[in-house]
């Protein structure tokens, strides 16, 4: 006979559950990040490391003595905080000094993330507003004196400062754009490399999208976001003659792909994340050719941060509902 | 107009693949657990009212004699095994704790199994003679619902349904009972399900079975094709291996097309939904006038040491049962009556197996709960893997804060707990709980408002 008195552990069902986690989740989104952060090294040089790993420090401090202070469980190892730092480092410029990012990891995690109530809470994408707060502290650091990047592997850092190929844009429009490139693999392929100024993880589209692809892989991510992202910047600026330049340049492909996607921050149901993804889109587009700055991207997943919740409520799932009932 | 991949059919929307582990009994053959030395037969082990012992105590009873009857809503009761009556007692329960059960101690003096000659006009029977035999088999929903089959087949006749969907699907991970079910017995099962349909007025016959199970469809194919009348045709449906792919409104959209709607039952498009082990159950009924006295299970998961398909008498102690298979492995933490997806936990090996219960399944390891669980992340997750497209992530926050009466614009309660969001959740969130609690709170607001 088998002891009949064996007490078995009465949890309630599902008593199967999937190998996801969300400790699981971040760290996979963090370890896709480190191609593009390493190659921002690689090419601004050791102060874009500085800024990635000050940003880092205050995010995770910030977290662990809010958690503390709210009297909360530390969960610095379920990656997210990690995560906002290092999301934060990436759209900032290498020219900031380390205690600037440091600030700006402590009010994307205190003012972003925690005063809301922690992971899951918060209306605003914690690293853009940690990114907002730094344009609107340092301005001089995170808009002026760009450093140029490495023109080849094994050359010397160049100390010329100069300006992003989108500031130029603006200001000068596109041949002095194409000059300040000055790479003789060509504008397109500079861009799409990483060969130009920019913020520290945004020059490099092929890293990017080597990240992308491996969240995709991992279905942490899907495309409707970020392509409605690309969709609504292409039909926004089509009119300038320039969609693909305005696609391949700038924060684009890091806001769509990494930004925009952010779980907490963007709705949850398919059809309302198609909405969502045009709305920064054309939202950065409109930014980029009329407004007062050369990128848009920040503010538009800001602004439409704003309304996912409600695009969630708008754009219900369906379902066979019965007849007459009013849900 | 059906769902169909490729040549294979599934439902609409969500749904999860969580790892099948069949393949631990999936290629046993069903095995015959020793008589017990004694049973012991929960009254009450259906929905409707309690059966009422027609037996003494002391009195000697054969196998397949009536113990109890099933009064107007329920379903009698018969021996398991030759014996000598109990005095009805409280016993242990599966689910109710303890509940008043007949016990039948083993006894060889008692005699053999009863006889149940072929009654030769068994398939030109009057209704009302088939659907008593059907009552007084005792027969229940095998599936797990363990519903009095009598009166779901009146409840389908009354709802004038024309299409009989067979379930063959067994989409709960582990479980092989319905399968080897399938394999030993196509034939009865094609048969039953046709006298099924006749009692509830359905013209046709789908049997749904999922397509990692090929042999079956072979099987119950090749007993289709063999069947001796045209007049209600049955056509086996190969369905993907994909959870709740056996939920009832998932199934009869995926064979048929038709869409349930949320909160109401398949005969509401017309459709009765039976499992394929009541129909084998079915046959001998009316053909045999045999009783339901044995329950075929799965005893399976990493804390068994032989996993088996076993067929043991109804009222044998869990106990016995592990035994068969065995006993139980070191660290075996967690014992789940039916699948994991939907089963329910037991504490104890001390109490009988009864008519709803499909398998057995004993896990080692800590439970998806057992660490807690974290804040939604709005990851989404649980909106994609629900099969009706309700919004878990909405009610889960709502219930946490205490607005459990504005979850019913969130679909609280229309869920039937398949599990799939729960399973999918990173937060490890007790989403199908958080339902439960939403769906009781509204009913009760409901009932209120109603009652003032």
């Amino acid at each position: 006979m088998s002891d009949t008195t064996q007490q078995f552990v009465l949890s309630p069902g599902p008593h199967l559950h999937t190998e996801e986690s969300t400790s699981k989740i971040m760290w996979w989104v963090n370890g896709s990040l480190a191609p593009a952060a390493l190659w921002g090294v690689f090419v601004f040089g050791l102060g874009a490391l500085a800024v990635i790993v000050a940003a880092i420090a205050g995010s995770v401090l910030t977290e662990y003595a809010a958690q503390r202070v709210m009297g909360r469980r530390p969960t610095l190892g379920d990656g997210s905080a990690v995560c906002t730092g290092l999301l934060m480092a990436l759209t900032v410029s290498p020219n900031l000094i380390w205690w600037q990012a440091f600030l700006g990891g402590v009010f994307a995690i205190a003012l972003g993330k925690m005063i809301f109530g922690g992971l899951g809470f918060n209306l605003f994408n914690p690293a853009l507003l940690g990114r907002a707060f730094l344009m609107a502290t340092f301005p001089l650091q995170m808009t002026s004196g760009w450093a140029a990047p490495r023109p080849w592997f094994g050359a010397p850092l160049d100390a010329v400062t100069t300006a992003t190929p989108l500031a130029v844009l603006k200001e000068q429009g596109l041949e002095a754009a194409i000059r300040l490139v000055q790479s003789p693999v060509g504008l397109w392929n500079a861009l799409a490399l990483g060969f130009r100024p920019g913020s520290i993880g945004e020059v490099s589209l092929v890293l990017i999208a080597l990240g992308a692809g491996i969240l995709l892989a991992r279905r942490i991510i899907t495309l409707a976001i970020p392509l409605s992202v690309i969709a609504g910047l292409l039909l926004s600026t089509l009119h300038t003659g320039l969609p693909v330049l305005h696609l391949m340049s700038g924060g684009l492909w890091l806001g769509a792909f990494y930004m925009a996607t952010d779980y907490v921050t963007s709705p949850s149901v398919t059809r309302a994340q198609i909405v969502f993804g045009l709305m920064i889109g054309v939202l950065t587009g409109i930014i980029r050719v009329y407004g007062g700055y050369p990128e848009g991207i920040c503010y538009a997943i800001l602004i439409a941060n704003s309304m996912a919740p409600a695009l969630d409520l708008w754009f219900k799932p369906k379902r066979a509902a019965i007849a007459g009932s009013p849900s | 107009m059906t769902q169909a991949t490729g040549s294979l059919h599934t439902f609409g929307r969500g749904g999860v693949h969580p790892d099948p582990h069949k393949g631990a009994t999936s290629g046993r053959e069903i095995e015959d657990l020793p008589a017990p030395s004694e049973v012991v037969l929960p009254l009450l082990q259906h929905l409707g009212e309690p059966a009422e012992p027609c037996v003494k105590k002391g009195e000697l009873v054969r196998r397949g004699q009536k113990i109890a009857e099933g009064g107007k809503t329920g379903v009698p009761l018969h021996a398991p095994i030759s014996g000598k009556i109990k005095p009805v007692d409280k016993r242990p329960h599966p689910t109710m704790a303890v509940a008043p059960s007949l016990a039948i101690g083993g006894n060889a003096e008692a005699g053999p199994e009863l006889e149940f000659p072929e009654d030769p006009a068994w398939r030109d029977l009057p209704l009302e003679e088939s659907l008593e035999r059907v009552r007084e088999a005792g027969i229940v929903g095998l599936g797990g619902a363990a519903f009095p089959t009598w009166r779901k087949l009146q409840f389908a006749r009354a709802a004038k349904v024309d299409l009989l969907v067979m379930n063959g699907a067994e989409c709960e991970p582990y479980l092989t009972a319905d399968y080897r079910v399938m394999l030993a017995w196509p034939a009865e099962i094609v048969e039953g399900s046709v006298l099924i349909a006749k009692m509830a007025g359905a013209t046709r016959v789908l049997i749904g079975v999922e397509s990692d199970k090929p042999d079956a469809i072979t099987a119950l194919s090749k007993a289709a094709a063999a069947l001796p009348t045209r007049d209600i045709p049955v056509e086996i449906v190969p369905c993907v291996a994909r959870y709740p792919q056996g939920a009832e409104k998932q199934l009869v959209f995926a064979v048929s097309g038709r869409t349930v709607p949320n909160r109401q039952l398949p005969s509401a498009v017309g459709v009765l939904v039976q499992n394929v082990a009541t129909a084998h159950a079915v046959y001998e009924a009316i053909r045999f006038r045999r009783p339901l006295l044995d329950r075929i299970l799965t005893v399976t998961g990493p804390g068994i040491v032989t996993p088996r398909n076993v067929r043991a008498p109804l009222g044998a102690s869990l106990s016995d049962i592990v035994e068969f298979c065995g006993g139980l492995a070191p660290g075996t933490s967690r014992m789940i009556a039916g699948g994991p997806m939907m089963g329910r936990a037991l504490p104890r090996l001390d109490v009988p197996l009864i008519k709803g219960m499909n398998g057995l399944v004993l896990l080692t390891g800590r439970g998806p709960l057992e660490d807690g669980f974290g804040p939604c992340i709005r990851c989404g997750r649980c909106l994609d893997a629900c099969p009706l497209g309700l919004e878990p992530d909405q009610v889960s926050v709502r219930v946490e804060v205490g607005r459990t009466l504005d979850t019913e614009p969130h679909g609280a309660l229309d869920c039937y707990e398949c599990g799939c969001c729960s399973y999918v959740c990173p937060s490890s969130r007790p989403l199908v709980q958080f339902m439960q609690v939403a769906k009781a709170a509204l009913r009760r607001a409901a009932a209120t408002r109603s009652a003032s």
